[in-house]
């Protein structure tokens, strides 16, 4: 029963946490503020893109 | 890894994540406050020009992540010391964040955050909008190593290594986007 409760928590948290989905979300966001021309959102979300973009050294 | 699975230390690795993030956070928006300092000298040059400029060096960029340029970048070739979080762990934590969030500190090994720099510099922007992205480039980094906390997965550091190469490109290409929507409207 452990077993069966565990596994879809566990595919949950690994596509929760996947890499890609918040470098897709911000990029969207990003692109979105721009062609709204909201220049301050948009240069916030390229700032998040840039920040994550440096992932894995820690 | 500070935020993977096979923690030991006496402090709990949600506290020193929380106070990396701080840290990052700091970081970054100091490095934004100097850019915003800098941006003043290229006030002059007509805005559009400036805002052409920003899309050259994303296209530059989008290019070095693809493999079709060669472009080394300055950078601090250098690892912060693992002293800074051997003795005191919450202020070494701070500190480790701090430096990695200016982005000046040790290795910076995507082309988007110069042109994130380059494009603050060149776009002039208020003191709060451009210390705005500055916070958010901390929040960003520290995203990734709450995504590790959270993943308590043994196999993360592969997983980021194989995501690497599409996190780069996928962000140079939408920075390239976004630079070149900038322009269009100014």
């Amino acid at each position: 029963m452990l077993q069966l409760t565990a596994l879809p928590a566990g595919r949950l948290r690994r596509a929760l946490t996947e890499p890609l989905l918040p470098v897709a979300a911000l990029a969207l966001l990003a692109v979105a503020a721009a062609a709204l021309d909201a220049t301050v959102l948009c240069w916030a979300a390229v700032g998040a893109l840039a920040g994550f973009a440096l992932s894995g050294s820690v | 890894m500070l935020f993977s699975p096979g923690w030991r230390a006496p402090i709990r690795q949600g506290e020193v994540l929380a106070v990396f993030s701080l840290g990052l956070v700091l970081g970054g928006t100091l490095s934004a406050g100097v850019v915003w300092l800098a941006s003043g000298l290229v006030a002059p040059v007509p805005a559009t020009a400036r805002a052409a400029l920003t899309v050259l060096v994303a296209a530059v960029a989008a290019a070095r992540e693809a493999g079709l340029a060669r472009l080394p970048l300055p950078q601090n070739a250098r690892q912060i010391p693992q002293e800074v979080l051997m003795h005191r762990l919450r202020t070494g934590s701070l500190r480790f964040g701090f430096e990695m969030g200016t982005g000046v500190r040790t290795y910076v090994s995507a082309s988007s955050p110069y042109v994130l720099a380059l494009g603050l510099l060149l776009a002039h922007l208020s003191a709060p909008a451009t210390l705005l992205a500055g916070v958010a480039f901390g929040a960003g980094r520290a995203l990734s190593a709450a995504l590790t906390y959270w993943a308590r997965s043994r196999e993360r550091d592969a997983l980021i290594a194989a995501r690497m190469t599409w996190v780069k490109n996928v962000t140079a290409l939408s920075v390239l986007a976004t630079a070149s929507l900038l322009l269009l409207a100014s």
